[in-house]
Formats: C-alpha cells, structure tokens, sequence
C-alpha cells in the first residue's frame, strides 16, 4: 500500500509561510464553504464523515462540537483550544503540519470555530517546537490580513479570532484538562473530571479542544464532502492517519496512510529495516503506548482493532526496535519518561512512577530471578490505573503489560 | 529592554503568565528568570507571590538559576536513546567539561536533558536555544560546539 | 432546598440533596470511607484517591469526593478490591513521608495508618524513601513551621488559603513527588501570609504546625478544649482555646457554626498570650503619695464607695460619669450601665461606640430606626454588589472580608470601594472610588443624582415605604440636582464615568450591601455621609432583604452589645429612649425601684464627659477597659481634663496610658477568665466561656461593680451567675426577650428576638423599619466642605485608622510575640510625590505637628496607596500617639470625633 496524501499534500509543495502560495492549492476554500452552510450542517458533516479526535483517544469529532455548541447556551464565549502540545515520545505529525502547511490547520480551526460559534480560540504549541510557533504566528498574521480571521470573516458576520500560547516543557500539559489550567497561567496539574471542556474548558466556559491533525482534516472533509473522505479508510476509522515511525528502520519520517495499514506495511514504506537487521518489536504510540512483537506485524492499524489485541494506535507513533535491541531499556525510558512528568498532584501516580522506575532499576541490573518483580510491577501499574487522577498515571501499565506479555527478557 | 518593557507589552492577565516567563527568560542574557522579574511579573497580574513562583518551577523550561548563553537540551527520551543519545552525552560532557545541569565556567554553555524533541525521524536530537539539531554524531556535535564558540567571539 | 434522592452506599438505602457530594453523604451517614484531600469548605481536590469506589454502571473506580449523588445511585464503598487499593494508597503515601509524630496536632493520616495496620512495618510493601527527596522545612513565618517531610500534598492549605480566605498566598513548587508547599519564592516568612493559619487548621497532617507553645502540646492528653468568642473585633468569631496546666496553648475556629465558620484571623488565632503576660494586673491598686501601691479588695472597694457618694453628696447626682466597655461583657456593661443610672442617679454613661460609629447608628436610627447592621455576614458571601465605604476590612474585619472575596471569586460579585486610602480590598474591587478626604457627602449626592437623572430609582417602595413618599423624594432629587458629574468631579477628585458607573451597578444589583467604616463615621459629617447612603440605599429599594442592606461592621467584639444593653447616655437596653417615661417606669419595676430615682434628662456622651471634667462639672468617674488616653481625640485636652478629676477609678487588666491618673485600680478579668455574652456585628449574640483562672486576685467586672454598688449602699441585685444578669437584661430589653443562655449552648442568636420559640432575625426591615410609622426617612444634606482644610502651615491631611496585626490601644495585640513579629512600629504613609516635593525617604524619621498639638519619630514609609498631599498612620501606638494631632470638634447630631481628618504638617 502506497501513501496516500491529503493532509501533508502541499507539503514540500507550497511555500508555507506564504499564504498566497496556500490559497492557490486550495487553502481557504473549505472554510468559505463552511461559512455558507448552517453551523449544524458543519457539524452533521463532519459527524458522518466519521472523523476521530488524532490527540490519541479518537473520539468522534462531530460529536465533541455538538456537546459543546449545545453547553451552556447561557454562556457568554465559547472557546477552541488547539492542542499542539505534541510531547508523546515518537510522534511528530503535528509539527510536520504546523512546520509545512501552517494554514491547513489555521484553517480547520476556524471551521471547527465557526461550527460551536466560538469567538475565541488559543493554539497551545509546546515551547520546544519554535519553528511552529513562528510559522503559526505568520500564518495568523497573513490571515487576518485576508480576512480569515477577526471580524466579518469573508463577509460571513462570522468574528474569531485566535492566540497562541506557549508551553514550557510539561508533557501532562497536551492533557486536555491540564492543557487548559495551563493555559489560564497555572501550574499543569489536571482538573478533575466531568465537567469535561465541552461543559466548562477555559475560563469557566465551553470549550473544545482539539489536535492538529484532527483540525487538519476539516478543511478536506468540507470541501469534498463526507462520501469522499469515508471513501478512505475503514468502516468505523474513515480517512488518513499520518503515522510517524522512528527507530530502526531504513528511512523514518511521517507517512499519511488511509486508517487501516498494517505494520508490516508501514515498515515496508519505511524502506524496511535499517541495515537489515530483524524486526524484533514496536512500541505503538509513545510511551503512553503499548509493546508489540513480530507477531503483530500483520495487524490492522485502526483504534478499534489494535485495542482489541491489547494495543494501541494512539498519536500514531510507532517506534522500532531490531535485534539486538534491550527493549527492556525503552521500558524503563518510559518509566522514568513518566516519573519526569507527573505532576504530582495524585498519589498512585506520584509515588508509583517513582517506585516503578526504582524496581525497573533493578530489573535492568541483569541478575535472574526478577521474573516476580517484574509481575509486582504490573500489579502495582494496575492499580495505579484503576485509582489515578489522570490518564498519566493510568498509562504505565499500557508499555508494562504488554512488555510482560511479549518479551521474556527478565528472568 | 526592562523587566517592566517586556511585561507591558502583554495584557495584565493571569492568562498571558508562561509567555511573559518565556519573554523574561529569553530576553535575560542568562537565559533565566530572576527574583525580581518574577516579582514584578506578580505584581503586574495582581498574583501572589507563589502563584508566579510555583508556574516557573513547575515547568522545566524555565530556571531560576543562572545558565550558560547556550542552552543545549540533549533529548533522552525513547527513540534517541535507542539511538544511542548516551554516546552523544558523553561527547558533550567531555567536551564541555561539566554534566547534566550544569553550566561551564566561561557561562557559555549549559547543558540540559529533555524528553522527546519531536524530531525522531533524525535521533538522537539536541536543541541549542532554539535551534534544533539532528541525526548527531560525534563529529556534527563537536562542529555545532565549535560553531557556538566562535559566535561568542563576534 | 434541592429534591431528595435516594441511593444506596453498600446495600444501605440513603437520601440525599441531589447533587450532593457523595463522600460527605456517606460521611453524614456514619459511612467511614478514607479520605485526606477532602474537607467540606474546599472544592474537591481528588489527590488522594483514598475515597474511591464503585458507582454500578460506570466504569472503573471513582472518587467519590467529586461525584454528585442522582436518583437510584448504587455504590460500594467496601469490597475486597477497593480496600485492596487503598492499602495501596497508603502505602504509597507513607513511603514519601516522616512519620515521626511529636503529639501536637491531630493527624488524620496517622490514624489511617493505623487503621489499616500499616503501623506495622512488616505490612507494608514499599521501602521509605523519603529521606532521599531533599524535602526542607520553613521556619520562616513568625507564626507556623512547615514540614515537607509531612506534607501529604493533599492541597488542602492551598485552597483553605485561596478558597477560604481568598488570598492564594500558597503553592507547589517543583512537580512529582519532589514537589512540596510554598509560599512568596518558597519562603513563607516573606509571602503575602498574613498568619490566619487557615492553612494550619486545615491541614490533616500536622505538616503545618502553629509555633507557639508547640511543645507544651500534647493532644491526646491533658488538653481541655473551651468554646467562647474571639475578644477582638466585631465579627465574633468562634472559637476553641486548649488549655494545658492552666495556660491557653492554642486557639482554633470552631467548623460549622456561624459567624465564622472555622475561619479566624491572625489575632484571633495567635492574639490569645496576652491573657497570661506578666504585665496582668492581679491586685487592687491605690494611689498614695502619687505612687501605686496594692491593697486589699475591700480596702479599695470600700475606699471608691466612700469617695463616689462623698462627689455625690457634694457636687451632686450630675458630678460622676462612667465610661462602659466595649470589651467586656453584655453582662457587665449592663450592670455597669445599671450603677450609673440607679446608683449615681444620672445618665452619664457611654463608651468609645462614641468613637467610633456613633454617626452611623444615630443616621441608621433616625432614619430606619434601628442603628445595628441590617444583615448577616454570611451575606456578604451572596451579594452581588458590595459598597465598600471607609472601610479598611480586610485589615479591621478579616473574617467578613473572606466572605467578601469569596462572592467575588465564586460569582463574580463586583466591589466598588469609596476609600481615599488604599486599601488590600481594592485588589479585588472592580471599582475604587478615591474621593479627596472628607468630601463624601458630595460624591454620594453625586450618585444619587446619577441615579435618579437615570430613572434608576424604585418608585414603588418609596411609595410604599418612604416616609412621605414621592414627596420626600422630590426634595432629594431637589437637593441632588446641583451635584452633576463635573461638579463632584471637581471638589471629589473622583472621574466622572467611575462615579457614574458605581451608581449604575448599585442601584441595579439584586443584593447589594453596604459596609460603611470609620472612614464615614469618624467625621464631622459623619452623621450626613451615612444620610446620604441611606437616602441612596432607599430611593433604589436596596434594602429589607436577605442580601440587601447596610452594614457596619463594629470594631470591638461587643461595641454592639455595650449599646444593646443600654450603656448609653441616650438609651435605655433595647435602644428605647432614656426621655421614655413609660419604658422607665417599666424598667423600674423590673429593677425594684421608685420610679422617680430614674433620671429621665439624657447624659453626657463620650467626649461630652471630658468636657465637662475640664469644667469640672463632672468631678469623679469609673472607667470600665477603657483607654482614653490613648483613643480619644484631641489627647492634650483630654489630659488636662482628667488631671482635673477629683477621683478616677480605672478598671482594666493592664496598666494603661490611662492608668496612671487614676485614684485607684481595679484588676479584671480577660475573655478567656470571663462568662457571659457578647453581641457581634450582625446582631448575634454569642456566649463567651471561662477557659483559665484569672491571675492573682483579680475579678469579673460584674462582680466588681455590684459590690461598689453594695458598698455605696444601693445594691444592684443578687445575682449568682451571669445567666441571672443575662435573663434581667431579656426583661428590660425587649430585643432580646426570646434569649436564654440554654439556646445560646452551640449558635448565637441574632436579635430582635422577641420570644422564647423565635429563632432570631437574620435579616432587618423586611416588612417595616423600626421607625414609629414604620417608613424609611430621606435625610436630604448638602455637602458642607472639608472641616479642616490644609493649608500653608499645615498643608497635609493627616488621616489615621487601624492595622490587621494590632486592636485598638494594642494594650492586648502588643502583649504577643506572635503579633508583634509581624508589626510592630509606628509609621506614616507618604505619597512618592509629596516625599519628592518635600525631600522625604522612605524610612526617615520626622515629627509631625498639628494645630492641637505634635508628635516625633515617626518612620515614613512612602506609598502610592495615599494621593498626594495626604498622609495615614495608624492608631495603636503608645509611643506615637497620634490622637495628640485629631480634634475634638464633634458631628452636632451623634458627637463623634473627626479622627479621619487632621490638618498637619511634617518636619525633620
Ligand atoms: C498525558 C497526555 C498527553 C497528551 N498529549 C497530547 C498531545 O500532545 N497532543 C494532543 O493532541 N493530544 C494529547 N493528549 C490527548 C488530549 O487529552 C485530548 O484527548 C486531545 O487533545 C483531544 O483532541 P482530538 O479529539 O482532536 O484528538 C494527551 C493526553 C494525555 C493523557
Ligand atoms: S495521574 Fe499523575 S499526572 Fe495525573 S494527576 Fe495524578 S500525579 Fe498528576
Ligand atoms: S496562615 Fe493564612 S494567609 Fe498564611 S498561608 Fe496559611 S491560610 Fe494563607
Ligand atoms: S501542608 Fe498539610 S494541607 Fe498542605 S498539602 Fe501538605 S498535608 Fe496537605
Ligand atoms: S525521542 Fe528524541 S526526539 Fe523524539
Ligand atoms: S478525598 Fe477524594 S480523592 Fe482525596
């Protein structure tokens, strides 16, 4: 199976800090569309097309509008926030978008504006990604000067506008709840859950969030309508997923693939293994994600299959390992990657990371024996699953079950 | 520019708190944020003291104390370490003198550890301010050292 | 009220509010499900996540602290699985932390600890590993330590500081399990903590700890735990003192009971040692030679019974004068006020109300009838608009200013603050009206005329409850047409579109109050300034009902009950008229007295009394906890006049400023050795409790003053407690008939309340004023110009007023370390400006000077919070006694002084 490109299709194509060059290939012209239809109708289409949320819990994105266009009718601002806090080990996919083709998710943020009537919008890019900040910062620039932004957009009477506004180094912080205490000037810890942003996001007010590439998407499925879009893909994970492999293969990158690729084919695309080696495992999205050997390599991508095997698809980051590779070490990577980043505010979560990354210590010192202790990790990672605030402190046990499952290299 | 010319060209809002941090620490020639921008950061948002405070420690761009002009930031996370970033850390200790968290005496460089980059295509990754670097060797490293040095001297 | 729900919480069926928390139902319903983060004041939090459980039909484990019980919820709060992970939780949570435990605080998590059998070690199954977490201590704060090591993280001191008492001093530092509290830059001592130790109180684990006396403190035994109420200001607060070998070691808030609801402020909390400092009066003391030496109770008593009838018989009934307490005790001021009319035969009996908002009660009397607050403080937590006015609240009346800040940050309730001063409020004032000192009366007229030119008044209720209607009214708008936006711009300094705006938002809000201070009162027109919110508060139907009113908020714990109980020239308990025959010949009855013994010509007020001791026409007094020789204006007149005194009597627990002119001394109890009432702020009248034994010999005031008056042969009456006092001031005061000591065993009860099964009255004037036709009066005033103008040889204008840490002649604040360590020195506010033209630093000591008299030393501290060509110093100051500089010049209708408004000028 060969890429199929409609979100990164002008990508190395346009200029992207020029919005000429954008609208030329077509940028702006699902938002024009959108703009003539009912708010609802926006969000009908977008419901049957059967697009999900791409942030990694793949929620329909239809729906989302829908609950937050209907909260709190006596709210006076609704808000979008556009989650391009990319931080999950391994994926990539947003800064390609916000780096290569700035307008397309300008775009879809605009659209999904438009769809709830919010006024206002924030994009939370994370600090580190300053390229995308300068290319989204001109791209809103350029867009106001058309008139894409601000008051009476195109002559609809429809105003929005949008700022952006920086992380600091918090991986919690891409939590949408997080995302949004963050977001108002506060420390990243979670808010508890409901009230979901759809009923009180930021300032109190309904809000929706979400990710780039989900954004992304609208300005295609307005354009084409929702029968070309369900057209890619499968059934219940209709259009592209732009996966992002990294690790031992021959040319890692970003490939759009229709949802539904399996992993031997991506490798494939991938130009196979790097030097030859053997495909020994994949860690499928970040570390927030799940292990899986060579017998999952024929698998099906898609949300629904991969978490019926146990798996994940996630952000769409799939990294490899070859042999001869301790995947033990990315385990503990992980571990210690979520150690770094809890913030603290719940027990099982702040104490557990840090007891598991002590056990995971143990493990790596190569004695045998530790079969046992690797067991009391999952049961501990279980339980902080079951009673964590967030889903922070509910991902450890996603790489360290499946470690456990797949791999006996502790003894 | 003052403190106070930076914090004034944003809103007084609690809202607009991390991209004044940011702006203070970016326009500070060490590349941190002080006692007193955080005061008058507080007192601009009409914050308490510790609201300001608990913000700049809780997220790890930010530091209190000085650092180097340089801020390398070696990422550790998954793919670069598969990718062997362990051999790039040792050239830069090496190299520069000093470990993790540290900055080296001439107060040029400081080097930083940090989770995914977002540039695994091309681990192992590192930053040097805002600039990213990929696909690093030992090589590619000691001439971005070289690089940043010779910068120093213009 | 919500509908109720029925749920079950482990087979066990439950109603409930909908919408409940379920963690506090099951709480409520003897259900022990763990929990640390949780506390009914606070949001939840769900850090702990010790209060999970299973909801049917939802997936995986909640906490309960954030779910809200609906119709037919079946929980489970106990199943193998859920003690299972909380086991775990513990564990976890024990691992990070120090689980030495000195004794001197309670430790919820302790007793889970052991709950669970995690005492023991072998039960456990994570090593300690707290040790390696670098986690410090602050010792910083003058008044709390904390420990990290003891931090649970449960957030419960952040919210407690923000959600409770709206100040958000404290936070995280760091993230994960490095992470711990700190406040300012991770040093308390230098945060925006002001020491309520809200914090502390709520705090499960002892991890914040007071300072004082923490290692007298052992709390599982030999604590004995007494309720009374805060001596300090007016708000009432409860509170529970702990007492070990007969020393008061603690002070806490008593949770859910109101006024204060477990908050109390940084006097109430640590303001408590000076009860027990060496500087006690602890016997009798008489005047030989010009010097003080000890006496025995009956050589004394006997020597001021013998005395005060010898001024009698000479001079007669008008020559002696008594000056009640607005400290002491419903109880005691009654009978004081008692001895004055029965036993010196006249009506020569005030207190420093006379002081303070004297202007306020008498404009609130004339024109609504009743001259207390209209509302309850818990109100303020409602409102929709709150007029701040002259009133520094965070600072005199912190407790009803968390009320305050919480209706700000919950539903964005606006504030508009009439102050020419600074004040920490204006922080969260939406908007500060900041008229030229002593202009008031112009800027309300201002207002009002706003108001009306807008059609912004309420036509029906002046009809229906305005004393003569849209007639009256006419003569306002009549007044009020001069005072257009350009006209009060100019002589306020206020902008025009501010003072327009504030108009607007007052008279449009559903509940808007108004909390009127010193600032309006304690002026030569302070009478007028509160006419004028009056007249504004009526003609837009601000009033009589819960939400809506005026309020002032009483500086002393029981300045309201010393007026209640009738120690007033003017009134009799229950505010009914001294010139009232008919009430007299009542009270007379009641009293076991001839009716004709009862002087019906009213008597000398405050300032009034001094006066006529320095004419000598008042020739011996009684001074019941009074220091006017401190608190009263104009101080070299007053000393000269009661150096003119042929006997003085000064009772009080401490030497004075006063003290030392006195013939004799009589040593009296402290709050905390007293029995009795006290009335707050909003009417509530609140039982003060005996904790320790008073020191050395001294006594009850009551006790006191009955047997002065048995001594002069009149006795009072034969009381064997304060409850038979209590029970006669129910008789005589018709407010408080319904009141027994029985119903005030756990809540106050706010008067009027006329009869045994009435439950009190939250709100005034719902139905009628108090007035003798019922109605509301307009009491149309022109603005009259400042008293006291700056000019050439004085060109400042020197205002005074009160800090958080010190109370009044600080005689109590100034006898603890606690307070003192947070201030402690005299200062004068200078705008940058006025130092510039002056060349003033900060910090430089100068004199100042007034016509009336001078004083020196006073450190400047230059601040933007004065507008230029204005100063303020605080009050409490023995050694910068600025009342040397106010003037006695009195408002003609209530005869308070203008302590707000001094010309001055400073010099090197
Ligand atoms: C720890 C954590 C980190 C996350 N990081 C991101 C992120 O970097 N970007 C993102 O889009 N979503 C992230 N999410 C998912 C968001 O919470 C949220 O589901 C998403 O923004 C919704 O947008 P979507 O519906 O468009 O997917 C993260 C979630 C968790 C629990
Ligand atoms: S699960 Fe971890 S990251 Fe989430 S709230 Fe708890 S401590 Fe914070
Ligand atoms: S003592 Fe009071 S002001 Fe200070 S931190 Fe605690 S709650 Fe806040
Ligand atoms: S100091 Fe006390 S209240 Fe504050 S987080 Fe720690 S344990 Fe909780
Ligand atoms: S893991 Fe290093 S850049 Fe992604
Ligand atoms: S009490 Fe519910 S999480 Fe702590």
């Amino acid at each position: 199976m060969g890429e199929k490109r409609i979100l990164l299709k002008n990508v190395g194509v346009i200029d992207p800090g020029c919005i000429d060059d954008a609208i030329r290939a077509g940028g702006y012209e699902g938002l024009k569309k959108a703009l003539k239809m009912e708010p609802a109708m926006v969000i009908g289409e977008l419901t049957e097309a059967g697009l999900r949320g791409r942030g990694g819990a793949g929620f329909s994105t239809g729906m989302k509008q829908k609950f937050t266009s209907e909260s709190c009718l006596k709210c006076p601002q609704r808000y979008v926030v556009v989650n391009a806090d990319e931080g999950e080990p391994g994926t990539f996919k947003d800064r390609v978008i916000m780096e290569q083709d700035p307008h397309l998710y300008l775009e879809g943020t605009i659209i999904a504006a438009y769809a709830i009537q919010a006024t206002k919008g924030f994009i939370y890019i994370r600090g580190e990604y300053h390229e995308s900040i300068r290319k989204t910062e001109k791209a809103i620039k350029d867009a106001r000067k058309k008139g894409f932004l601000g008051k009476n957009i195109m002559g609809s009477g429809f105003d929005f506008d949008v700022g952006i506004k920086l992380g600091a180094g918090s991986y919690l912080c891409g939590e949408e709840l997080t995302m949004l205490e963050s977001l108002e000037g506060k420390r990243g810890h979670p808010r508890i859950k409901p009230p979901f942003p759809a009923e009180k996001g930021v300032f109190g007010m309904p809000t929706l969030v979400n990710n780039v590439e989900t954004l992304a998407n609208l300005p295609r499925i307005i354009a084409h309508g929702k029968d070309w879009y369900r057209k890619l893909g499968t059934e219940r994970s209709p259009g592209t997923k732009i996966f992002t492999i990294s690790g031992q293969v021959a040319k890692p990158g970003y490939y759009e693939l229709p949802m539904g690729v399996t992993l031997q084919e991506l490798i494939d695309l991938a130009g196979g293994m790097r030097d030859g080696k053997a495909f020994k495992a994949a860690l499928l999205g970040g570390a927030a994600g799940t292990f899986v050997d060579a017998t999952m390599l024929s698998e099906r991508m898609t949300y629904d299959n991969l978490r019926e095997k146990g798996a994940t698809l996630g952000s769409g980051a799939v990294i490899v390992m070859a042999e001869g590779d301790a995947v033990l070490d990315i385990l503990h990577n992980c571990l210690r990657f979520f150690k770094h980043e809890s913030c603290g505010k719940c027990v099982p979560c702040r104490v557990g990371t840090t007891q598991l990354v002590k056990k995971a210590d143990q493990l790596r010192n190569g004695q045998p024996g530790k079969a046992a202790l690797l067991k009391q990790m999952v049961r501990e990672a279980e339980i902080m699953a079951s009673t964590s605030l967030c889903p922070l402190g509910q991902s450890p046990v996603l790489p360290l079950e499946s470690f456990a499952r797949y791999f006996k290299e502790v003894k | 520019m003052s403190i106070e010319e930076i914090i004034k060209q944003f809103e007084p809002v609690q809202h607009n708190l991390l991209n004044i941090l940011h702006a203070l620490q970016d326009r500070h020639p060490q590349n941190c944020l002080t006692e007193q921008a955080l005061d008058e950061t507080a007192r601009y948002l009409k914050l308490t003291k510790s609201s300001v405070y608990g913000v700049a420690k809780y997220y790890t761009m930010f530091s209190l104390e000085p650092r180097g002009r340089y801020i390398i930031r070696l990422c550790v996370s998954p793919v670069c370490e598969l990718l062997k970033a362990n051999q790039i850390m040792a050239v830069l200790e090496k190299n520069l003198g000093i470990r993790a968290g540290e900055t080296t005496s001439d107060g040029l460089f400081t080097l930083e550890l940090s989770e995914c980059l977002g540039q695994c295509q091309e681990a192992p990754s590192m930053m040097v301010n805002n600039e990213v670097y990929n696909g690093l060797g030992e090589e590619e490293v000691q001439r971005v050292l070289v690089r940043m040095r010779r910068r120093k001297k213009k | 009220m919500s509908k109720l729900v029925n749920l079950t919480i482990d087979d066990k069926k439950i109603s409930a509010p909908e919408g409940a928390n379920l963690l506090q139902v099951a709480k409520d319903n003897g259900m022990a499900i763990p929990h640390l983060c949780y506390h009914k004041k606070l949001s939840p939090t769900g850090a702990c996540r010790l209060c999970i459980v299973k909801i049917k039909g939802q997936r995986g484990l909640l906490a309960s602290c954030a779910v809200q019980v609906s119709e037919g919820m079946e929980v489970t709060a106990f199943d193998d699985e859920l003690e299972e992970a909380r086991k775990y939780l513990l564990d976890y949570l024990l691992c990070e932390h120090d689980e030495s435990y000195d004794g001197s605080h309670p430790d919820e998590f302790r007793e889970l600890i052991f709950r669970y059998g995690l005492d023991k070690k072998e039960n456990r199954l994570f090593p300690s590993i707290w040790k390696e977490l670098g986690y410090p201590k602050d010792e910083s704060s003058p008044v709390l330590s904390y420990d990290a090591a003891k931090c649970i993280k449960c957030f419960r001191c952040i919210k407690a500081c923000d959600e409770v008492q709206g100040k958000n001093v404290l936070s995280f530092t760091n993230r994960g399990i490095i992470s711990y509290i700190v406040g300012g830059f991770d040093k308390w001592g230098e945060s925006e903590c002001d020491g309520c130790g809200e914090c502390i109180q709520l705090c499960p684990t002892g991890a914040i700890v007071e300072k004082p006396h923490r290692s007298e403190i052992k709390i599982e035994n030999g604590i004995c735990r007494v309720r009374t109420t805060c001596p300090y200001c007016g708000v009432g607060c409860q509170l529970e003192l702990m007492v070990r070998n007969g020393k008061i070691v603690r002070s806490n808030g008593v949770e859910g009971v109101s006024p204060n609801d477990g908050r109390l402020c940084v006097k109430g909390r640590f303001g408590y040692d000076y009860v027990q400092h060496p500087d006690r009066l602890t016997t009798p003391l008489i005047k030989k030679d010009g010097k003080f030496v000890e006496a025995s109770w009956d050589e004394a008593l006997d020597l001021v019974a013998r005395k005060f009838t010898e001024i009698k018989e000479t001079y007669g009934r008008k020559a002696l004068a008594g000056y009640a307490s607005a400290k002491t005790t419903n109880e005691d001021n009654y009978l004081f006020m008692k001895l004055v009319r029965t036993v010196f035969g006249n009506n020569n009996v005030d207190y420093c109300t006379r002081l303070c908002h004297a202007s306020t009660v008498t404009a609130m009397l004339r024109s609504l009838g009743d001259g207390a607050g209209s509302n309850s403080i818990e109100d303020y937590a409602h409102s929709d608009c709150m007029l701040v006015t002259g009133n520094n609240m965070i600072e005199t009346h912190p407790v009803t200013a968390t009320y305050v800040k919480y209706a700000v940050q919950r539903h964005g309730s606006k504030i508009i603050i009439i102050d020419p001063r600074w004040t920490p409020l204006v922080k969260d004032a939406h908007i500060w009206l900041q008229p030229r000192l002593g202009t008031d009366v112009a800027l309300l007229n201002g207002m009002i005329r706003v108001i009306i030119s807008e059609g912004l008044i309420k036509k029906d209720f002046i009809e229906k409850r305005v004393d003569g209607g849209m007639k009256a009214f006419e003569s306002l708008k009549a007044l009020a047409e001069k005072y257009t936006p350009e006209y009060v711009e100019e002589v306020t300094g206020v902008a025009a579109p501010l003072m327009e705006e504030a108009a607007r938002i007052y008279a449009g809000a559903e509940r808007p109050l108004i909390a009127t201070g010193m600032g309006c009162s304690q002026q030569v027109t302070g009478t007028h300034n509160v006419f004028c919110l009056i007249n504004m508060m009526l003609i837009t139907g601000q009033i009589g009902r819960p939400g809506a009113g005026l309020n002032p908020p009483r500086g002393q714990n029981n300045v309201q009950g010393v007026s209640d109980v009738g120690a007033s020239p003017f009134t009799y308990p229950g505010y009914i008229s001294v010139e009232d025959a008919e009430n007299r010949r009542r009270v007379a009855g009641i009293w076991g007295l001839p009716f004709g013994e009862l002087d019906g010509e009213k008597g000398l007020s405050t300032v009034e009394i001094m006066q006529a001791a320095y004419e000598r026409e008042i020739r011996g007094m009684y001074i019941m906890g009074e220091n006017p020789m401190l608190t009263d204006p104009n101080l070299n007149h007053t000393e000269e006049a009661i150096k003119k005194l042929e006997f003085l009597v000064v009772q009080d627990i401490f030497h004075t400023e006063t003290t030392p002119f006195a013939d004799v001394i009589l040593p009296a109890t402290a709050f905390a050795e007293s029995e009795g009432t006290y009335v707050n702020s909003d009417r509530r009248v609140l039982r003060v409790r005996k904790a320790v034994d008073p020191p050395g010999q001294a006594r009850q005031d009551w006790e006191i003053i009955a047997e002065i008056a048995k001594r002069m042969g009149k006795p009072l009456g034969n009381y064997q407690h304060e409850s038979d006092i209590w029970d006669e001031i129910a008789q005589t005061a018709p407010i408080f008939a319904g009141i027994s000591y029985d119903r005030l065993e756990y809540h106050g009860i706010q008067w009027p309340c006329p009869a045994k099964g009435h439950p009190g009255t939250a709100t005034l004037f719902e139905e009628r004023f108090n007035t003798p036709n019922g109605l509301g009066k307009l009491h149309p005033v022109e603005y009259a110009g400042q008293s006291e103008k700056a000019d050439k040889d004085y060109p400042f204008i020197l205002n005074t007023g009160r800090i958080l840490y010190q109370y009044h002649s600080s005689t109590m604040s100034r006898r603890n370390k606690s307070l003192t360590d947070f201030a402690n020195e005299a200062y004068v506010l200078m705008h940058p400006g006025d130092a510039l033209k002056y060349g003033f630093s900060d910090g430089q000591k100068v004199h100042i000077a007034s016509r009336r008299g001078e004083i020196s030393n006073i450190r400047v501290q230059i601040s933007d919070g004065v507008l230029q060509g204005e100063l303020f110093m605080p009050f409490h100051y023995s050694e910068a006694p600025v009342n040397r500089l106010t003037r006695d010049e009195l408002d003609p209708y209530s005869k308070i002084a203008p302590f707000k408004l001094s010309a001055v000028r400073v010099g090197r």
